[in-house]
């Protein structure tokens, strides 16, 4: 499964560098599937699964597209594993921790991410790949330097630390205005919380105010991650069911399964709206 | 839309990276001193001799008054149940291993370390960054990602390193300690099934990758043969050359 088959050569930016115009003399080489030095011990060869990636901040609705495209995978009879953040066995619970005191640093939140990242990519989306299964992520390495970037840590250092992270097969990017996210969040929890609201830079002290500047800010790195890293910009304020037909087009034509028909199961029916 | 002036002080500039391999090393930033602090460490393998000696020198200083603090490396309480979750059920692996590492001194760093020298502290630590570049390498880290990893730590104004013979070294840990740890034995390496053998063939490399290090990151050499008190005088000596002690003494400020 090579990322080489529709959308391949406008998606991966050639070489791992950042993206450069391909060479008119020739086509851009086959990208590596790490950005830089590989993890230690990971033979590539190996790698027979595929990795979608989907991103968008909070209330963009990656997880309600998650639960979808599995259950439309399984149904097409791929196995599906999923990752996300602060689900590592090993730190994810340390950084919830850490998030309800006020005492962490941004460095340390960081690597405290970057930790639990490397621990689900080693333990579970390796494994995963290796079996030759299909893995959803919601939220990768690109929310993590987002967050930490917007917080005045140098890119070129967030990059070096992620070179070693899998370059995902196909990249989404749900975009949505920070007005529509404030919407569909507020009505979650009837709140939005400090972090969503990025409290911690002193922004300002009204809520949504504060809110909506920092989730500019996130969509800010979000424009030149896109660019840099060949994301798949959809329109996340669509319907469910609009954003999950192009996501299951894309896919589809990735792993090449014929039919795109979906209809949730009774299950999964009242996500879609 | 008006933007908080502070945001952005190290991100503006969009970088010129290459994430291409090996193949250039990361320059370590040019230590600018922003601060009026003075920053001592101290490196070597395990029974090197190093934290005695500091131990001395921190308690000569704090007789004499001195304003200083005193740091080791590992000694976060934040991080410190991750740590000891990995360690406890081998869960670490060399990437995470280091990670969690650079999450602790980051922690350090950023609460002790940097406010300490803003405020004019000489601060002394037992171990610093030299610690995880020749630890982490050694467990087959990339060097290259090591000192990007650690990029934001500033530069020592001193770096003494306590060198012995491998052999007087490992012998004064192993003697002295019942039961060598998993990971501080490199187990997780698979060098050798007798502790005390997967021990000295990881010190071994450490120790290798510790004297690749002396000329770049410009190590004061430290023979840990010298008798204690011998070297310790030394170490004072090298101290007051390096360093203007008077900027800390107690009847300053």
């Amino acid at each position: 499964m090579t990322p080489s088959e529709k959308n391949g050569a406008a998606i991966a930016p050639p070489n791992g560098r950042r993206a450069k115009k391909p060479k008119k003399n020739g086509r851009p080489e086959a990208p590596s599937r790490f950005y830089g030095t590989p993890l230690p011990g990971v033979k590539l060869e190996e790698l027979s699964g595929t990795l979608f990636v989907l991103e968008g901040t909070d209330g963009s609705g990656r997880s309600t597209q998650i639960s979808l495209l599995t259950e439309w995978l399984e149904s097409e009879g791929f196995a599906v594993q999923t990752m996300g953040l602060r689900r590592s066995f090993l730190v994810g619970a340390d950084i919830d921790a850490l998030m309800a005191e006020n005492s962490v640093t941004r460095t340390t939140l960081s690597l405290m991410y970057s930790t639990d990242f490397f621990d689900q990519l080693e333990r579970r989306i390796l494994p995963a790949l290796r079996s030759g299964l299909i893995v959803l992520a919601d939220r990768y390495i690109f929310t993590l330097i987002a967050r930490s970037a917007v917080r005045g840590i140098g890119r070129d250092y967030l990059h070096g630390i992620y070179e070693m992270a899998l370059r995902p097969d196909l990249t989404f990017w749900l975009n949505v205005r920070p007005e529509i996210a404030f919407d569909r969040e507020f009505k979650k929890a009837q709140t939005i919380s400090y972090w969503e609201s990025g409290r911690d830079m002193s922004l300002s002290n009204d809520l949504f105010q504060s809110f909506i500047r920092y989730q500019s800010l996130i969509k800010r790195e979000f424009e030149y991650l896109s660019k840099r890293h060949g994301f798949i910009e959809l329109d996340g304020e669509g319907s469910v069911a609009d954003v999950n037909r192009v996501l299951r087009k894309r896919i589809a034509s990735h792993l090449g399964i014929r039919s795109t028909h979906y209809q949730p199961s009774h299950a999964l029916s009242h996500l879609w709206r | 839309m008006r933007l908080h002036p502070g945001i952005f002080h190290m991100a503006t500039v969009l970088p010129d990276i290459t994430v291409d391999a090996e193949a250039a090393p990361v320059k370590l930033r040019a230590a600018k001193r922003e601060y009026p602090g003075a920053l001592v460490v101290v490196e070597g393998i395990d029974g090197s001799g190093k934290s005695t000696q500091l131990y001395l020198l921190k308690r000569w200083l704090e007789i004499g008054g001195y304003r200083i603090h005193f740091t080791e490396w590992n000694s976060s309480p934040l991080v410190k149940s991750a740590t000891r979750r990995g360690k406890q059920r081998r869960l670490l692996t060399p990437t995470t291993f280091s990670l969690l590492h650079a999450a602790d001194f980051a922690d350090r760093c950023e609460r002790q370390i940097l406010p300490l020298l803003h405020g004019g502290y000489l601060v002394l630590a037992d171990r610093y960054i030299y610690t995880a570049f020749a630890r982490d390498a050694a467990r087959g880290c990339s060097p290259r990602w090591l000192r990007n990893l650690y990029s934001f730590a500033p530069t020592p104004d001193i770096t003494f390193y306590f060198r012995a013979p491998l052999d007087v070294a490992v012998n004064r840990i192993v003697a002295g300690r019942p039961k060598l740890k998993y990971y501080e034995a490199g187990m997780d390496l698979g060098l050798s099934l007798d502790r005390a053998e997967s021990f000295r063939i990881f010190q071994e490399r450490i120790l290798g990758n510790y004297d690749q290090m002396i000329e770049t990151d410009h190590f004061v050499l430290m023979d840990g043969t010298v008798p204690v008190n011998k070297l310790q005088k030394l170490m004072r000596q090298i101290l007051g050359d390096k360093v203007d002690l008077a900027q800390f003494a107690p009847n300053k400020k």
